[in-house]
């Protein structure tokens, strides 16, 4: 579903990913896990198409990024960002926030399909006419789900989806995430630093420090600590 | 939010009765501010004057009374008399549809050619904004009323050629603010959200930048009324802006002058509703400040 | 005069909102020796307030009500100002979640250090103060002091710059320390080692030490008693290493909804709130 090859990131002089393959199947769940700056959430920013200064290969559906349209991959993929209350247009009401990208891309009866996309995250119909400001940040969280799932993308990008949130919310949202993924057939991948969250999330992970990858694991192994580098098992150590 | 009835039958209603709703908490927070208010009222009152002045006028502000030359205040003439014989009271209230129609002609050009000017050199960045940004520069490195001075000397005299030349002066700082605006907004996850979404840099531009900027520019823009006042008003003191005998505050001021110290009234009066006005637009764009800016409303 | 080095009765703390006040500390009581003592809530629950009451820190609209405040046997509720300002200074110490806000930014931060010291002790001689921030900030395991102590705030990491912020607070030995969600900004490995600097200090200095955080298991591990609040109450004290006992549903929530590496794959027990947890307590 998601082929990363040879991915070198740089920002002006400095390189925030370097030399970083990897792939991801259809309906997997991959986890991207590191420390701040080890530039996991630059990797999603890329497949995304927001940073231009790249090199190396990246499909999607087995169709290269580079040749394919914005408005094609906005179908096939969408991205849900770290902090829910900067994602959410502040003057916009709920319900315009969700319908926008149906709206962009022309899509038939948008009214009708943000009241079904509310239902589908747990919020009621009624939450189309808030601002984002009377919601609590678990709320707003879901919000921006439902938008990305506004264009039925088959591929959902997750930057630290609950870091901003308190512990409590997390569950909710992490549950949440879990369901949609079984009854929508959905591609995850999730950036985080909590170890206990990939493991929770994740078929699959891979390991990232100063921006190189440092290993790929199942989370098998992952549990059964068969584990080759030192930085990992230092990382299970610290969580 | 208890105003929403039945939102699922009557979405449209629901979707203004949450606009109305967040008007009201806007409008609420107004009024606590004792001289925001003071300056709400002072812009009222001169909307009223603009709008009833043939109501509120004693006399006709055109027609001369040459027996009533220079006459002090009294009953008949409030405010006294001009060296034409007439009333200043009137004049005073025909001129404040001058002093609006220049304040509303210069904003509504200056503001959004300075907003979408802005909006565009900070969405694209690279070099659409340096240039954008360096004509900006020029505009700023004049001195306002000598760039304004230039253009009517150029135009010729008259009001709406003095509006234009206040325009030309007045629009640079709302790109500028535009600009500092787009430059962050264009970075903010929800923008980017809408890029994924396939969102054209146009629709960005127009549904996501420039309603952020917006505050900012409404904040700038009650605060610019004032300097646009004086500076039309200057104009009319020099005689490039409203001509005679159209009854222009700085016009007046610049008349009564050369009776200032034999009938005070005469300079005084233009002068104090000047003053007064260009006060109640500083109160109230300091309490649209408190309410609208985005960096002080990050504070609280 | 107290054994305690902290003791607060029925603190209440409220802010005006439209159409009245609303509360944000409803009556925390709370003791604290020179012991390690967590205090850990979500965001809202009045955990940090607590703190910053304590410190007389808090915005002058905010409405503060308590019985008693009292630290060392002096009564807080009752000091000047100006003593006030002087505890902060001198007794009192705070570390903030991220480090960026609370530096100078255009001064070096060794400078910061020594400016610190010599505030507490003026007649300090400047190269006796230069010797103590070099070695405060060995003592926070700055490998490199001395080219560190030349650095501006923004060329510090995360984690570097807790340990400057650290080693400000403790230069001047206060007796208590508040710190206030000081490992959040932090990945987990440079949070492992701030905090065991902390603990080293915290220990050999004999400081009073309120940990601030929303994450119940790094507090129960590091510190000796856990009090857990819920919109402004205290909802349950308890022995760090008896958290597995914990009796309130609030608490057994909290710790249920975590994920762990090793845990089941089951969908996450989600905190059920009830209303009857926002019911004043006795």
């Amino acid at each position: 579903m998601i082929q990363v090859d040879h991915l070198t990131v740089n920002f002006g002089p400095s390189v925030a990913v370097r030399d970083v393959s990897f792939s991801v199947a259809q309906g997997e769940s991959f986890g991207l896990v590191g420390e701040s700056g080890s530039g996991k959430s630059t990797i999603l920013r890329t497949i995304m198409g927001l940073n231009p200064d790249w090199s190396g290969s990246i499909k999607i559906d087995g169709q290269d990024t580079k040749s394919t349209s914005r408005t094609d991959l906005a179908r096939r993929a969408q991205m849900v960002f770290q902090d829910p209350y900067a994602s959410l247009h502040p003057r916009y009401v709920i319900g315009q926030a969700i319908a926008e990208p149906m709206r962009i891309n022309k899509l038939p009866d948008p009214e009708k399909r943000t009241v079904e996309l509310l239902d589908l995250i747990g919020l009621p119909g009624q939450f189309r006419f808030r601002f984002p400001h009377e919601l609590s940040g678990g709320q707003r969280q879901r919000v921006a789900i439902a938008r990305a799932l506004a264009l039925n993308p088959k591929i959902l990008l997750l930057d630290e989806p609950t870091s901003a949130l308190d512990v409590s919310i997390q569950a909710e949202i992490l549950n949440l995430l879990n369901q949609l993924r079984k009854e929508l057939g959905l591609t995850f991948v999730i950036v985080s630093h909590d170890l206990a969250v990939i493991s929770y999330m994740c078929d699959r992970l891979m390991v990232m420090r100063n921006a190189e990858a440092v290993e790929t694991l199942s989370r098998e192994q992952l549990r059964s600590r068969d584990i080759a580098q030192s930085y990992t098992r230092e990382l299970i150590a610290a969580s | 939010m208890s105003v929403i009835a039945d939102p699922i039958i009557d979405p449209k209603r629901a979707l203004r009765a949450a606009r109305i709703a967040e008007f009201k908490s806007f409008a609420r927070r107004f009024m606590r501010n004792p001289l925001g208010m003071v300056g709400l009222v002072i812009v009222i009152a001169l909307l009223v004057c603009a709008a009833l002045a043939p109501i509120l006028a004693t006399h006709d502000p055109y027609l001369p009374a040459l027996s009533d030359r220079l006459a002090a205040p009294g009953a008949e003439y409030w405010f006294g008399a001009d060296e034409l014989g007439r009333d200043i009271y009137s004049r005073i209230i025909y001129g404040s549809r001058l002093t609006l129609l220049i304040v509303g002609l210069v904003i509504v050009t200056s503001a959004p050619v300075g907003l979408v000017i802005g909006a565009i050199a900070g969405n694209y960045g690279g070099w659409v904004d340096r240039i954008f940004m360096r004509i900006t520069d020029v505009f700023l490195a004049i001195p306002k009323l000598l760039l304004a001075l230039a253009f009517v000397a150029a135009l010729g005299p008259g009001i709406v050629n003095a509006a234009l030349a206040i325009t030309l002066t007045a629009w640079p700082p709302y790109a500028r603010l535009a600009r500092a605006e787009a430059l962050i907004v264009r970075n903010s996850d929800y923008v980017n959200a809408i890029r994924l979404a396939g969102a054209s840099d146009f629709h960005i531009i127009v549904y996501h930048i420039m309603p952020m900027c917006l505050s900012s520019v409404i904040v700038r823009m009650t605060f610019d009324m004032a300097g646009i006042i004086l500076t039309a008003a200057g104009l009319g003191f020099i005689g490039l802006g409203a001509q005679p005998p159209l009854p222009e505050w700085g016009a007046m001021i610049s008349t009564g002058r050369k009776f200032i110290f034999d009938q005070w009234w005469v300079a005084t009066v233009p002068g104090f509703a000047i003053f007064i006005v260009s006060l109640g637009f500083n109160l109230l764009g300091d309490a649209m400040r408190d309410l609208l800016d985005p960096h002080l409303r990050q504070r609280r | 005069m107290s054994e305690n080095l902290v003791e607060i009765e029925n603190l209440r703390i409220a802010f005006p909102r439209e159409g009245g006040m609303s509360d944000a500390v409803r009556g925390v009581s709370l003791s604290l020796g020179r012991e390690k003592l967590g205090i850990v809530g979500e965001s809202g629950s009045g955990k940090s307030l607590t703190g910053r009451a304590l410190l007389g820190v808090l915005p002058s609209y905010a409405k503060i009500s308590v019985d008693k405040m009292v630290f060392d046997g002096i009564d807080l509720t009752a000091a000047s100002p100006k003593l006030r300002r002087s505890l902060r200074g001198g007794r009192m110490g705070m570390i903030l979640q991220d480090p960026k806000f609370s530096l100078n930014p255009v001064m070096r931060v060794g400078l910061q250090i020594v400016e610190a010291i010599r505030i507490g002790d003026k007649k300090l001689p400047k190269r006796e103060a230069f010797k103590q921030a070099l070695a405060v900030l060995e003592a926070v395991h700055i490998r490199d002091p001395e080219r560190v102590f030349s650095l501006y705030p923004h060329e510090l990491s995360g984690g570097m710059g807790q340990r400057v912020m650290i080693a400000m607070m403790v230069v001047r030995e206060p007796d208590l320390l508040i710190a206030d969600e000081p490992t959040s900004a932090l990945d987990v490995t440079v949070q492992t080692q701030v905090l065991s600097i902390l603990d080293e200090l915290v220990t050999r200095r004999g400081m009073g030490l309120i940990f601030i955080s929303h994450d119940l298991r790094l507090v129960s591990r590091f510190c000796d008693r856990v009090i857990v609040m819920y919109a402004g109450q205290i909802v349950e004290t308890l022995r760090a290493d008896r958290l597995n006992e914990a009796s309130h549903p609030y608490t057994r929530g909290l710790l249920a909804c975590l994920p762990t590496i090793d845990g089941p794959l089951d969908p996450l027990p989600v905190l059920q709130r009830q209303a009857s947890w926002l019911e004043a307590r006795p």
